[in-house]
This record gives C-alpha cells, sequence and structure tokens, in this order.
C-alpha cells in the first residue's frame, strides 16, 4: 500500500524554495532513499524538477504554485513535482549539445534517477528512486 | 543569505584567480548574482584569464553551469577563458554528466590549475609572436 511521507506546497519563485528542497532530502534520507552523505544527487534532482515547474511550467507566475509529493510503495519511492502549466514529453527534451545555455536538468535527473516521466493527466514530472541493498537510493555515481 | 562575498578575486602573474565562497552558496538564490559578478568582471577587462577555485563549494544546480556558459562565451569574444579547478567528485560528475568537461579546462587543484594555465597561456603568446613574425615576412 503506497504511503506519502512527504508533501508540499511552493510558491512560483526560486528564491523560496530551499527550505522545502532541505525538508525532502531529509525525509528521504530519514526512510533510506537516499543515505546519510550522498544527498548531493537527490538535491539536485529535486532542485532541477522543482526549478523546472517553476520557470517552464508555472512561467514563475506567483498567482501559481508547485506542489512536491514523495510516497513510497514496498521498494519504490516516487517523487511527483506538479506543475500547472501545459505539460511536456520528457523525451522530446533533446540532450544539450556542449555549448547549449539550457537544458541540462532534465538531463541530470535523467542520468541519476532510475525513471522519469512527464505525466500529462496529473500535470507532474514523476521521477522514481528504487531502493538498492547496498546503496540505498538514487544511483552510485563513483 | 550572508552578507560574504561570493567570489574573492586575486591576481596571480596573468591569471585572475576568483575564489569561490561558503560551501553551498551556489543555489537558486544568488546564481544570477554569482553570474553577474563574473560577466562584470569578463566585461570590464577584454582577454582576461579568470581561474575559478571550487574547493569551497560542495554544491551547485545546474543554473550556475549556465552562468558558466554565458561566461566563458563572453571570453572567447575577446581571446580571454575561464577555467576551474578544485571541482569535487559530485560536482566533476555533473560536467560530464552534462557534456561540460567537453568545453571547461578543468584542473585537479588550484596550485595544478594555476601551473598549466599559466604554461599554456605562455605557449600561445609564444605562437602568436612566431604567426606575427610569419605575416611581417
Amino acid at each position: 500500500m503506497a504511503e506519502t511521507f512527504f508533501s508540499a506546497v511552493i510558491p512560483s519563485s526560486v528564491d523560496e524554495i530551499q527550505e522545502p528542497l532541505l525538508q525532502a532530502v531529509a525525509a528521504l534520507t530519514e526512510r533510506h532513499w537516499v543515505p546519510r552523505g550522498r544527498e548531493f544527487y537527490a538535491r539536485l534532482c529535486l532542485e532541477e524538477a522543482i526549478v523546472n515547474a517553476i520557470i517552464h511550467g508555472n512561467a514563475s507566475d506567483r498567482s501559481r504554485s508547485v506542489r512536491l509529493e514523495m510516497t513510497e510503495d514496498r521498494d519504490v519511492c516516487i517523487i511527483k513535482v506538479f506543475d500547472e502549466g501545459e505539460g511536456f514529453s520528457v523525451d522530446e527534451v533533446p540532450l544539450p549539445h556542449a555549448d547549449a545555455v539550457s537544458g541540462r536538468g532534465i538531463c541530470i535527473i535523467r542520468h541519476c534517477m532510475e525513471d522519469v516521466q512527464y505525466n500529462k493527466e496529473e500535470k507532474c514530472l514523476v521521477m522514481r528512486i528504487k531502493r538498492k541493498v547496498e546503496d540505498h537510493g538514487v544511483q552510485d555515481h563513483e | 543569505m550572508s552578507n560574504e562575498p561570493l567570489i574573492t578575486f586575486e591576481e596571480q602573474g596573468s591569471i585572475l584567480v576568483g575564489r569561490i565562497q561558503a560551501t553551498s552558496v551556489l543555489d537558486a538564490r544568488n546564481v544570477a548574482a554569482f553570474g553577474s559578478l563574473l560577466l562584470s568582471r569578463a566585461e570590464s577587462t577584454p582577454g582576461i584569464q579568470i581561474l575559478l577555485d571550487f574547493s569551497q563549494v560542495s554544491y551547485l544546480s545546474s543554473a550556475v553551469l549556465n552562468e558558466l556558459l554565458k561566461v566563458h562565451r563572453k571570453l572567447l569574444e575577446t581571446n580571454g577563458s575561464l577555467r576551474l579547478a578544485a571541482l569535487n567528485q559530485d560536482i566533476r560528475k555533473v560536467f560530464e554528466i552534462t557534456n561540460l568537461d567537453k568545453v571547461f579546462v578543468i584542473y585537479d587543484s588550484l596550485g595544478d590549475g594555476l601551473r598549466k594555465f599559466q604554461r599554456s597561456i605562455a605557449i600561445e603568446a609564444q605562437e602568436r609572436s612566431w604567426n606575427n613574425i610569419g605575416k611581417q615576412e
């Protein structure tokens, strides 16, 4: 049975994401989805997803908000970042050219998370972490 | 947010060393200020050679990468350059994931960077002088 262990509503302002972002990372650590001392990539993926939702989804419109919801279901953690925009297809976001000045957020998330998709019906980016025996969480980058 | 400077600059020979201060300053709140600080240096001193010391930085997001690229492009217009040193393992990996390790010259440490950057500036100066001699002949 899926259990939501963290949720937060974040205003569409990049200046206001740090507190909920760090709380979310702490929740992932407490639930053993991310090992202590290895929070870097979890924080990075969450920040990229939230900033994308604010800038591209909500067009930085402060009347809109972003909702972050994290649920666990046995051996999978599902992280959803909801926005109020038109949505997009993750698979259609091209890998950035070496000197492109944007488009790296999704590239980073795709590399670090087990799976990432945009759910157009729910209007949310869905990221998945599978619990691992050895390192409990986000893929190892050593 | 802290009032400490995001970057402190110090000239070391022909290289301007920028030391990024604090461990996690490069979050979404101060990325634009960080970029502006570097860009203003690039614009006020054409041809400047900047070596950015990341030894105090433990975290950054892709927004910082975008700012670094803008500065890199601006410097290329005037034969200047931006090189990076002392990235921790996680940050270095972010550059690799995003292909930016192919855009920026990255040194393992500040000392290593200063030595090799200085040498590359000397070689480029030598090549320019040879080219000038060739043109005169």
